[in-house]
């Protein structure tokens, strides 16, 4: 029998402004060594629990803590301060604001710093968590030149370094691309093996670590324990459950849920039946429209290098590539926000710098990755009012315009909220209902579903895919090819500040320069490859 | 290079106390003889980017000659020995000259001596030296070294919101109170940001073992080591060398409520 390392008990939790407890007499333990995944959908209390279970509340809280934490059969509230790190390492979701110093090295020294270790082992300790996580090449680098990936694996090195007996990863990927996630979890996966740490990870997707964790703790969205077992286990046979919490399931088991086939379901693309049903083979065939917004030999700075690029009427265009290959810079250029070096965008034939720019405004909407940054007055309806204001339009009509686009949005009975006291889902439909108010033709959008949940990515998509089928073109920027799989009608692929690739979706799926884009197959595509593989081994046999 | 490797506390308060003796005096040639070396100094024992060391020296010598010229034109004109001196078309009593001057000089010399410390000392650096040598509490220099680190995000963050609102179909603001207006605007989601990323490093720090407590061990540790006198007895004893000289050519004079 392993030993028990951490433990909670009746552990409820209730924060001052809110009479609803966020977690509700939650009792577990974990053995020594072991791989938990925490599960459960936004709101559900998940990273309240990583301040108890860190020692951080009670001490740090405003509100009521019921029940206790043990570590190594020690009460937190017995540890002194500080004292729980070297029990508890905890690596947080936001790559930019876990750390406080300048350099890779004084950012890893800093935890052990505060642990008193001697300067002798702080030099060799250092050196070995850097060469742990692979990054021991940047050890005199600024943090704030790494790309995200490289910075979650120096968070990943500081809390390794103080050599803590439990680690708790704290939706470590949400804020990377599919790339850099399945690197981070690969790596976490070799460091587990080597180093032998109890590992806890609070998520609200499964995909990436099915393969890794054994045990799933499932919380529910009102803060209780709802199921605490052997992960693919619960998923097999309670996947519905998990989906109508708002938990994003694996493709092959959500497709076998959409089919409505009885569990046990599948877990991987590998194990689905059949092939994909052909009635999604989208309408996509429709005839191309006029063609609307083009740039000629675009060039901007060192980042973007001579595009050509036509946007046409009833376009859904997907920009991918790797992080810093240039997509975000061509979709400003594209939207008129920037103004390229050299090259020439024009928008029905006229350059863009002989539109005045609330003429623009009217044809092109552009809805940024932080939609906190858009907003400008004090309440959802105002802000949907705003530019409708400005084009002098008589008050019953505006409200009625407003009520219609809120209601379009899902937003009915927020017009009197503040912007920021809504949820992530409803900021960003906010901030899409801002860009359509003026039946923009045009809408450009910066990866949408980032740092989205299950529905909310699933209402937001809806929501733009009846704006397109009503004729408009969208552009967007994403990493999730499963979206570009579903609604696309055009990918286009950056590489190194060039456009690398230019075509339908489907011609991308078999382009032999795939890996190279750091792009991978969309699971219906997967899917049907393995079907084929299986049909094939099949016959020649 | 020497400049670098001096400890950063015992290269502030060096500058510090020259400032403060150089405050009490009150002639133009002293200061003058002192900025030469200092310059000098900064340029023989630095490394550093001089581009961006004459763009700084040039703001503050403008600033300088602004001290210089509104002392002049706006002194007391009725002059005590009955001298005057025309200069740019103006006509002003020779004491009040010698006032400007010194008091110009005098703007530059500080200026100089901060300008050493700046482009040769790491700023890092620095603060790690203030806990060690001049036990400044870990909360509040931990608290600035993650506050140094917010101000280059900060201004991307404010670039962003910048091109988000002008897509909304915000104008450029014309008038002042438009200007007001919107810097109100963007502060919201700027304010809203940082407090967010702050509290997120807070805890984060927390979570890695941080109390703020004095007793910590050093991944840098920041010593005082004979070698680093070397510097202060340098710039004392130029100081005095100048001094010196101009008693003896009977420039010198003490601030005495000259102006």
């Amino acid at each position: 029998m392993k030993d028990t390392i951490l433990r909670t008990e009746n552990l409820t939790l209730s924060y001052e402004e809110h009479p609803e407890p966020v977690l509700q007499s939650i009792t577990f333990s974990v053995q020594k060594g072991e791989g938990v995944l925490l599960l459960g959908p936004s709101g559900s209390g998940k990273s309240s629990l990583t301040h108890c279970l860190n020692g951080l509340f009670p001490r740090e809280l405003d509100g009521s803590m019921n029940g206790n934490v043990f570590i190594e059969d020690r009460n937190t509230s017995d540890y002194h301060p500080g004292e729980i790190a070297r029990k508890v390492g905890v690596v947080f979701q936001d790559p930019d604001s876990q750390f406080c110093m300048i350099t890779v090295e004084d950012e890893v020294a800093f935890g052990l710093e505060n642990l008193n270790v001697p300067y002798e082992s702080m030099i060799e300790k250092v050196d070995k968590a850097l060469q742990w996580v692979g990054m021991a090449d940047y050890k005199l680098a600024k943090i704030s030149d790494l790309s995200g990936g490289q910075k979650q694996k120096v968070a990943l090195a500081c809390i390794l370094a103080m050599e803590p007996e439990v680690l708790i990863l704290d939706e470590p990927t949400a804020n990377l691309d599919p790339v850099a996630t399945k690197e981070f979890i690969d790596l976490l996966k070799r460091l587990k093996e080597e180093l032998n740490f109890t590992l806890l990870v609070i998520e609200h997707k499964l995909e990436g670590w099915l393969t890794f964790l054994e045990r799933v703790i499932v919380f529910s969205e009102d803060g209780q324990l709802d199921y605490d077992g052997p992960l693919r286990h619960h998923l097999q046979f309670h996947a519905e459950d998990l989906h109508n919490m708002g938990i994003r399931l694996p493709f092959a088991t959500r497709t076998s849920l959409e089919e409505k086939r009885q569990p046990p379901h599948p877990l991987f693309v590998t194990d689905l039946p059949g092939l994909p049903s052909l009635q999604e083979e989208r309408t996509r065939g429709k005839a191309m429209g006029d063609a609307w917004l083009e740039m000629s030999n675009g060039t901007w700075k060192s980042i973007l290098h001579s595009i050509d690029v036509t946007i046409h009427e009833g376009e859904w265009i997907a920009i991918v590539g790797e992080n810093g290959s240039g997509k975000s810079s061509l979709s400003k250029i594209l939207a008129g926000i920037q103004k390229p070096t050299r090259g020439s965008i024009s928008l029905d034939g006229r350059p863009l710098n002989k539109w005045k720019e609330q003429e623009l405004r009217k044809e092109i909407g552009y809805v940024f990755q932080n939609p906190e940054h858009q907003f400008i007055t004090d309440s959802v309806f105002e802000e949907v009012a705003f530019s409708l204001r400005h084009g002098g339009i008589a008050e019953e009509e505006l409200k009625n315009t407003v009520e219609e686009i809120l209601a379009f949005c899902r937003l009915k009975g927020m017009e009197n909220q503040h912007p920021f006291v809504l949820s992530q889902g409803q900021k960003r439909r906010l901030s899409v209902a801002t860009m359509i108010v003026d039946n923009q033709r045009l809408l450009f959008l910066d990866e949408p579903t980032f740092g989205q949940d299950e529905k909310s990515t699933a209402e937001l998509m809806d929501l733009l895919q009846q704006k397109h089928d009503k004729g408009t073109s969208i552009v967007m920027i994403t990493h999730d090819m499963e979206l570009v799989d579903r609604h696309a009608t055009r990918v286009l692929v950056m590489k190194e500040g060039r456009l690398a690739f230019d075509d339908r979706p489907e011609k991308l799926w078999s382009h032999p320069g795939l890996p190279d884009f750091h792009l991978e197959l969309p699971p219906r595509e997967q899917w049907k490859r393995t079907i084929k593989n299986k049909e094939h081994t099949y016959v020649s046999s | 290079m020497f400049l670098h490797n001096v400890n950063p506390t015992v290269k502030a308060l060096t500058i510090i106390g020259i400032v403060f003796l150089l405050a009490f005096l009150f002639d133009p040639v002293t200061p003058l003889l002192y900025i030469s070396w200092t310059i000098v100094v900064t340029f023989l024992f630095g490394t550093f980017k001089k581009k961006y060391y004459i763009y700084y020296f040039l703001s503050f010598l403008l600033f300088a000659f602004g001290m210089f010229w509104t002392t002049l034109v706006f002194s007391d004109t009725s002059a005590p020995s009955g001298k005057t001196l025309s200069l740019l078309g103006i006509t002003v009593p020779a004491e009040n000259l010698w006032v400007a001057t010194s008091l110009g000089l005098r703007v530059l010399a500080f200026a100089t001596l901060s300008l050493l410390f700046l482009f040769t000392t790491n700023m890092v650096h620095f603060i790690l030296s203030l806990i060690q040598q001049l036990k400044l509490p870990p909360k509040i220099a931990y608290g600035v070294l993650a506050g140094y680190r917010f101000l280059p995000m900060l201004k991307t963050e404010f670039q962003q919101v910048l091109a988000a609102h002008r897509i909304r179909g915000v104008n450029k603001p014309k008038t002042w109170k438009e200007k007001i207006v919107q810097y109100q605007r963007m502060a919201i989601p700027l304010l809203a940001g940082a407090i967010r990323k702050a509290e997120r490093t807070a805890v984060a720090m927390e979570s890695k073992g941080f109390t703020g407590a004095k007793d910590r061990t050093f991944y840098r540790p920041m010593k005082v080591q004979r070698k680093d006198w070397l510097f202060p007895l340098m710039m004392f004893g130029m100081l005095g060398i100048t001094i010196a000289l101009s008693v003896y050519f009977g420039y010198f004079s003490f601030y005495d409520g000259q102006l």
